[in-house]
């Protein structure tokens, strides 16, 4: 009864919007409900607070269309970017390696079986991993569902 | 997150992100700027995200709200303070009476604080959770609710005073 009383009393405020959101607990709803049956003043605006949320859902605020984001994507500038990020990032890795297999097959150092016994066995990691990537080429280029869109 | 994934899911989030930049800087353009340059800054580095931390939304949101405070810090100091949001013209393709409550909407979110635009902005017009707001915002997650509220509340009375 005293509960019910202060709960009268006592505007709910910002739990308003709480339970329009669905954020509050049980018993914060149950708070809710109660104060709004008492009081008119609250009732009016957890309605007025709902038909806000509807109305700004629904509203145009962008101007903007869900194509035109489609578009930036495929914005040329963002796809020469990132090719040239790719471009670099490869060069890269080939002059390094480039430069290792040369060290290394010129080297006077290293005895000629041991050339011989480590070109046999990053040449067969590199003959594996050619066969994986072109296997992935060939299914993804193949695979029906790739332009499917969630 | 596949990219493919991740392109479709920010295709979705374009027009929020947009919406909010706009709430931020002010004009069309610069919120367009923002939100493209995010893009940019997402697709280059799609690493940067990482799925176990949560949602694409929030995040990408927040990248998008950070790029809008460097602009604004990169403007020129007269035009640096609170930006303001010109009263939107009537558009040709709205019908007339939804037009006139848009434009209604935009007037009333524009005379409201740059934070409170924000949090309505992030809450009714993208949808996102309470935590999920906290977290674009970078404010205490307990703060939300009360917040939002005052935002509402005063967007009624905005609404109220030019209805």
């Amino acid at each position: 009864m005293v509960d019910k009383e202060r709960n009268i009393d006592t505007h709910v405020g910002e739990l308003l919007s709480g339970y329009v959101d669905g954020a509050l607990t049980q018993q914060q709803r149950q708070l809710v409900s109660l104060h709004c049956e008492a009081c008119e003043e609250c009732r009016e605006t957890l309605t007025r607070l709902r038909e806000l949320r509807e109305s700004i859902g629904k509203a145009n605020l962008s101007e903007l269309y869900e194509d035109k984001w489609r578009e930036t994507m495929n914005d040329p500038t963002v796809q020469t970017t990132r090719n040239i990020g790719w471009l670099m990032f490869i060069a890269g890795l080939l002059a390094i390696a480039g430069i290792c297999i040369i060290g290394f097959l010129f080297s006077d150092e290293i005895p000629v079986t041991m050339k011989l016994i480590m070109i046999a066995v990053y040449g067969g990691l590199a003959a594996l991993f050619y066969s994986v990537l072109r296997q992935r080429l060939i299914e993804r280029k193949t695979d029906k569902y790739k332009d499917v869109e969630i | 997150m596949k990219n493919q994934d991740m392109r479709n899911q920010l295709v979705q989030l374009g027009n929020g992100a947009h919406a909010l930049a706009l709430q931020i800087l002010g004009n069309t353009d610069d919120a367009t700027d923002a939100v493209q340059d995010a893009f940019v800054k997402v697709l280059n580095k799609p690493g940067a995200y990482d799925a176990d931390t949560g949602p694409l939304a929030p995040w990408f949101l927040r990248v998008v709200r950070n790029r809008c405070i460097d602009l604004i810090r990169r403007r020129r100091p007269e035009d640096a303070n609170a930006p303001e949001l010109s009263d939107p013209g009537p558009g040709p393709e709205d019908s007339l009476e939804g037009e006139q409550r848009n434009r209604l909407l935009k007037r009333a979110l524009a005379s409201l604080s740059d934070e409170q635009r924000q949090i309505i902005v992030l809450r009714d017009y993208i949808d996102l959770s309470y935590a999920e707001i906290a977290d674009v915002l970078e404010i205490a997650g307990g703060t939300v609710m009360s917040r939002l509220h005052r935002a509402r509340m005063a967007l009624k009375e905005e609404l109220t005073r030019h209805g």
